[in-house]
């Protein structure tokens, strides 16, 4: 990992980006999540973005060295919001309740230029079918700043759980 | 619906009627508590159960820790690379012997007394022996406890807890080849990846065999994730795919319309340089294994279930996939992707992607696959003690049986031969009105 941020913001491409602009991105696009409105979450990424979830025991592994529960690439993203947004795909019909808090939000400058890292914690609630789980982890994004405001390179969800809890799944996004 | 509602199990659990063609499946099956704990003892105390892949501790010392049957295990390779399964349970006082999930070690210690042993279950220390009146006979009677039975075929790493079971390839039967074929598909063999997917749902182990035995469900369960594939260019059709019992409560689905197969039936999303791949590997396969054997490996997809707790789906891409019932409402699932040993790194990619855009609790098609079996689980409440009522339905192609005509994946024969071969197990029932066929078509062997 390299040096955070100790004064909360990085340079980007002659850039400032703070974390309060971080947080912002974060918070929207929980509220986004929450509020099931899958178009927007969708311009959140830049095209050719990937959205990655290890499983369990991941033990930071390559990318394709081990599998994973999710391994979208754009096209896959895409498909997977069409998914959701029709009333055939069964396990979120009716959807989800989520609600979403993110915290512990860091920046880092990114490995490739004109990138930056967030590493960020989650909770997710949700509640389904008269039970509640609870998800927890962090994210390893990589964002971009755009004339059109930050977008996602890679989306990367971590879990903290040893193994998915009895009657969670992943069909909506955490 | 009857007046009495009675927590008795009531019998029989499987009702066969050849005049009205009808079977149907007491729902006291996937939710009595009884039935569970039979079923603990007369299927998963009693006969093979799938423990792991060899390729998931390739080197001497490596270990898994993994429950099977509600038992808490050690699969490992001990130092002279023999694969071992041990009770994780001290042999002093039962604490949980090894509290790490993976890893590689020689030796085990119980932190509580910190006894010792040796990976080949032989005990390396015992604290303060000399408190004990005769060491050697102390330390022969407190090895670690072995699985009483453990056979590999292919890789794969079965045990049982019955010291009189038959030998593996007997209980495998038909099913060993299927698994052999995965096995040829490639010229290096496969090898299991690290990156299990570990999940739990809330519905009885055996819906989850029927889900898979099941080709009706597929169309509208999969409607989303069918339109997917009809956009990248890939027809799905239903059409001359059949479904087999292969004795010893093992069945299978041939499908030839769902989806291409990573490295051996090309289809457009999966790009140009793969087509290329595709064909070259094919070859290769005609010359090392001849026209026919070819053919069999990789023009079919498979999906396999070996009885009881044991899916291997050829597919799009190869995965494994382990069911370990916890209460009549809760299994824990694993799933493995398996790939070749040796494999281009775009085809590689391609093939993970491929594979857990479909299987998952994150993909694109099994979360609903899951929220079938969860739906069903909830919703048979309702015929709780509803006698008559309280049967499911699983009918669907015994006209095409009584005729001997093979039944289709969109049938439902392979859940019958599944639920015969459970009953004889665990007992409840059978109860057959008519004359049955003279014989099921059973078997699909192909060597």
């Amino acid at each position: 990992m390299t040096q955070a941020d100790v004064r909360g913001s990085v340079e980007v491409a002659g850039r400032t980006i703070t974390r309060g602009e971080i947080e912002d991105f974060l918070y929207e696009e929980a509220d986004i999540l929450d509020a099931w409105n899958y178009d927007a979450w969708l311009a959140l990424f830049e095209e050719g973005a990937r959205y990655e979830i290890p499983t369990t025991d991941y033990r930071g592994w390559s990318l394709h060295a081990g599998g994973s529960f999710v391994d979208d690439d754009y096209d896959l993203i895409q498909a997977r919001v069409k998914r959701l947004k029709s009333r055939k795909a069964h396990a979120e019909n009716p959807h989800s309740r989520t609600q979403r808090m993110v915290s512990n939000v860091r920046l880092f400058p990114g490995e490739e230029e004109g990138t930056l890292r967030i590493r960020a914690s989650f909770v997710v609630h949700r509640a389904r079918d008269g039970q509640f789980d609870q998800y927890v982890g962090w994210y390893e994004h990589v964002v971009v700043p755009t004339q059109e405001g930050l977008k996602y390179r890679l989306r990367r969800t971590i879990l903290g759980h040893e193994a998915l809890p009895v009657g969670a799944r992943l069909s909506f996004i955490l | 619906m009857s007046s009495e509602v009675s927590e008795r199990v009531a019998e029989p659990m499987l009702v066969e009627d050849w005049e009205r063609l009808t079977f149907r499946v007491n729902r006291e099956a996937y939710r009595s508590p009884e039935i569970f704990a039979r079923e603990r003892v007369d299927v998963w105390l009693r006969t093979w159960l799938y423990l792991g892949h060899e390729t998931e501790i390739p080197d001497v010392n490596d270990f898994k820790v993994r429950t099977i049957a509600g038992r808490p295990l050690i699969f490992c390779r001990d130092t002279e690379g023999q694969v071992r399964a041990w009770l994780n349970s001290c042999p002093h006082r039962g604490t949980v012997l090894c509290r790490e999930n993976e890893g590689s070690q020689r030796r085990f210690q119980c932190f509580y007394h910190a006894w010792t042993f040796n990976n080949d279950g032989t005990v390396a220390a015992i604290p303060d022996d000399g408190a004990y009146e005769d060491i050697e006979s102390l330390q022969k009677n407190m090895m670690l406890r072995a699985v009483p039975r453990l056979e590999i075929h292919e890789g794969y790493v079965f045990i049982s807890f019955n010291p009189d079971v038959p030998p593996l390839l007997e209980h495998l039967g038909d099913a060993a080849d299927y698994m052999t074929m995965i096995e040829q598909q490639h010229p290096s063999g496969v090898t299991t990846l690290p990156g299990v997917q570990l999940y739990s749902v809330r519905g009885n182990w055996k819906l989850a065999v029927e889900n898979a035995m099941d080709g009706y469900h597929f169309s509208p369960t999969h409607n989303t994730f069918v339109g997917y594939l009809r956009e990248s260019g890939f027809a799905v059709t239903d059409d001359n795919q059949y479904a087999y019992n292969l004795g010893n409560g093992h069945s299978l689905l041939v499908l030839t319309g769902h989806g291409g197969r990573i490295s051996m039936i090309w289809e457009p999303r999966f790009g140009e340089a793969e087509k290329v791949r595709t064909e070259e590997h094919r070859a290769e396969m005609v010359e090392r294994l001849g026209e026919e054997r070819a053919h069999y490996i990789a023009d079919e997809s498979h999906i396999l279930f070996v009885f009881p707790n044991l899916l291997l789906f050829d597919i799009e891409g190869l995965s494994i996939r382990q069911l370990e019932p916890v209460a009549p409402g809760h299994t824990d699932v694993r799933a493995w992707q398996l790939v070749p040993r040796e494999e281009d790194p775009e085809s590689r990619a391609l093939r993970m992607k491929t594979v857990v855009s479909f299987v998952g609790p994150g993909g694109l098609a099994t979360p609903d696959d899951i929220e079938a079996y969860e739906a069903v689980q909830r919703g048979i409440e309702a015929t709780r003690g509803a006698g008559e009522l309280d049967y499911s339905d699983m009918s669907r192609g015994m006209r095409d049986e009584v005729k001997g005509e093979q039944g289709r994946s969109i049938d439902e024969g392979a859940m019958r031969g599944f639920w015969r071969y459970w009953e004889e197990a665990v007992g409840g029932g059978l109860e057959v009105t008519g004359d049955r066929p003279a014989s099921f078509l059973e078997g699909r062997d192909v060597r």
